[in-house]
């Protein structure tokens, strides 16, 4: 007792304050993680779930999983996806910052009012453009049909190629804001004298976007591409909504494969080995994020 | 930043003008939404399409409250209830404990945020199976509270890394001058440190409110029973049923972001604040 009293002194009285919430995440995140790795190395499906032997495998769900074609679409798709997304709403994000870093009467009240895509629910952002890019009530279509762009409804979201289209689009949309917010917090810190020194030295307004802004935004950058990695890659909600993964499994990706293959297949062990591929990525670059935000960092 | 230099008059309105147009261009898919609500099953085919409803019918929002197959408001209710609960579950537990990563240096304290670092970016598909197993063995499956206690996992290790920047900021002079007037480290941290610390709380209570409420995975996954599960695992259930009753599916869709409009509208300043500090969506 007298030791336990000594440890909790001073500095490590701190441990007590952290423990119910440390304990939280141990039993309800960091318990199923461990779980879901043993559950990819066996071969559990609806039959031994509950109750019942559920037989070691090793790496058996791994190995097959590679010559799945399913798994492969959505690894690529995944893949193809992040980065689609990633490119065009930090374009978007990065030229609405700087617009609205202009003092005009509306700046800011405008610039707070585009937050509003990205908190509303993805699971009605998916019904949204659902309704947006249906075939024959869908306004895409229509504008499309009077431009003369085309002559035909195109079926959107039960064409492959298209519905990955769709998809991307509706993800740009929720991502333009965090980008443009992010990146306008990072603007404000650049100092003012730097653009002004620089044009008196005469630097256009490109040459000092490319020798003053750029560098002096990079840890922002790094930030907000890392971030809308972590948050593209583990994409689910608007995919399953959208297209459940359709149409014939075009475009799953690495989350709704996952999904399909334990809650509507019951393979949970091969569902979870899905989930693992997708945790690893992640982690991979989840790294490099937490490099970035622990620099500097005091210890 | 007050030096900058305004703008002149006329690039002032041209500025506005251009702004006002971005603003429409990026919102209308809200706008149709909200339309398509309030149109007839019969406008809402109509080709040309309407850009305003000719018709106003609020037949889409009444059907839900007297039809009995399946009910929005309750559904609403439910989300509701789950949301506000993981929430309080977030707040409680993140509130020390963000205060105790911020304040003391003790040992395995860096391992402890590296956790709560990683946890936030897990994606539900690796928690969904097991998660599954452990609430059928604790005999919560199939009820709100299966959804409450995952939904609180993704507030909870948000709120401590935004609340452990809002308590690290606090002058340790403030928290000594509380010793002085006889508190200890407990009574200095709830009287004296939160109320300081309150609008890293309310930040905290609102993202954690917010991601249980946008939360469609583990609602639906963990909870079977139409008339228990939240909004948006209702909608998604009435997308199926129902195929392609626009009406009924946008006036679900506006419906459940009514709450997300009100937090946004008194809340601003919070979301801004919370967005910045390095949220990652759900």
């Amino acid at each position: 007792m007298g030791k336990l009293k000594k440890f909790f002194q001073y500095e490590n009285v701190g441990i007590l304050f952290v423990l119910p919430a440390f304990l939280y995440m141990l039993i309800f995140v960091g318990y199923p993680i461990i779980q879901n790795v043993i559950l990819s190395f066996q071969d559990v499906t609806a039959g031994n779930l509950v109750r019942g032997t559920k037989n070691f495998i090793a790496l058996e769900n791994y190995l097959v999983l590679f010559k799945d074609d399913v798994f492969m679409t959505s690894l690529k798709n995944t893949l193809s996806y992040t980065i689609l997304c990633l490119v065009f709403q930090f374009v978007i994000g990065f030229a609405l910052a700087l617009f609205f870093s202009k003092r005009f009467t509306l700046s800011k009240p405008i610039r707070g009012i585009l937050l509003v895509p990205w908190m509303i629910p993805v699971t009605v952002t998916a019904l949204m453009f659902k309704l947006l890019f249906a075939t024959d009530i869908g306004v895409i279509n229509y504008i499309l049909r009077s431009l003369h762009i085309i002559e035909e409804n195109i079926e959107w979201l039960t064409t492959p190629g298209t519905a990955m289209f769709a998809l991307v689009f509706a993800n740009v949309w929720i991502g333009i804001p965090f980008n443009m917010i992010l990146i306008s917090t990072g603007l404000t810190t650049i100092p003012k004298e730097l653009y002004e020194s620089a044009s008196i030295d005469g630097a256009n307004k490109v040459q000092s976007f490319i020798n003053i802004t750029l560098p002096l935004l990079k840890p922002t950058i790094e930030s907000v591409l890392i971030l809308g990695f972590i948050y593209t890659f583990k994409v689910y909600d608007l995919v399953y909504v959208m297209t459940s993964g359709g149409p014939v499994n075009s475009t799953h990706m690495l989350s709704t494969y996952s999904y399909k293959l334990s809650f509507e297949m019951f393979q949970y062990s091969k569902g979870s080995a899905v989930a693992n591929v997708l945790l690893v990525i992640l982690m991979i670059v989840g790294s490099f994020y937490i490099k970035v935000t622990t620099e500097g960092e005091d210890d | 930043m007050d030096e900058e230099k305004k703008v002149s008059k006329k690039a002032n309105l041209m500025l506005c003008i251009f702004s006002v147009i971005i603003l429409c261009v990026l919102l209308f898919p809200l706008y149709w939404a909200l339309i398509t609500s309030l149109k007839t099953e019969q406008e809402i085919f109509q080709n040309p399409p309407t850009f305003y409803p000719h018709i106003l019918n609020l037949k889409s929002y009444a059907a839900q409250v007297e039809t009995g197959d399946f009910n929005m408001f309750r559904s609403f209710g439910n989300s509701f209830l789950i949301s506000i609960g993981a929430m309080a579950i977030a707040v409680i537990l993140a509130v020390p404990a963000s205060y105790g990563i911020a304040k003391y240096r003790f040992a395995g304290r860096k391992a402890m945020l590296l956790s709560f670092l990683v946890t936030q970016m897990l994606p539900v598909s690796v928690l969904l199976t097991p998660m599954f197993i452990m609430f059928k063995n604790m005999h919560v499956y199939n009820t709100w509270i299966a959804a409450v206690l995952a939904d609180a996992t993704i507030g909870i290790p948000f709120s401590i890394l935004i609340l452990k920047n809002y308590f690290a900021s606090i002058p340790k002079d403030m928290e000594e001058a509380a010793y002085l007037d006889g508190c200890n480290r407990f009574t200095a941290f709830i009287r004296i440190l939160i109320p300081i610390a309150k609008p890293g709380v309310m930040v905290c209570a609102i993202f954690s409110f917010l991601y249980a409420w946008g939360d469609l995975a583990y609602g639906m996954t963990f909870i079977l029973d139409q008339e228990k599960r939240p909004i948006t695992a209702g909608i998604f259930n009435f997308m199926g049923q129902y195929g392609t009753k626009w009406s009924y599916l946008s006036a679900f869709a506006i419906v459940t972001i009514i709450p997300v409009a009100l937090i946004f509208i008194f809340m601003q300043k919070y979301i801004v604040s919370g967005m910045t500090s390095g949220a990652v969506k759900g």
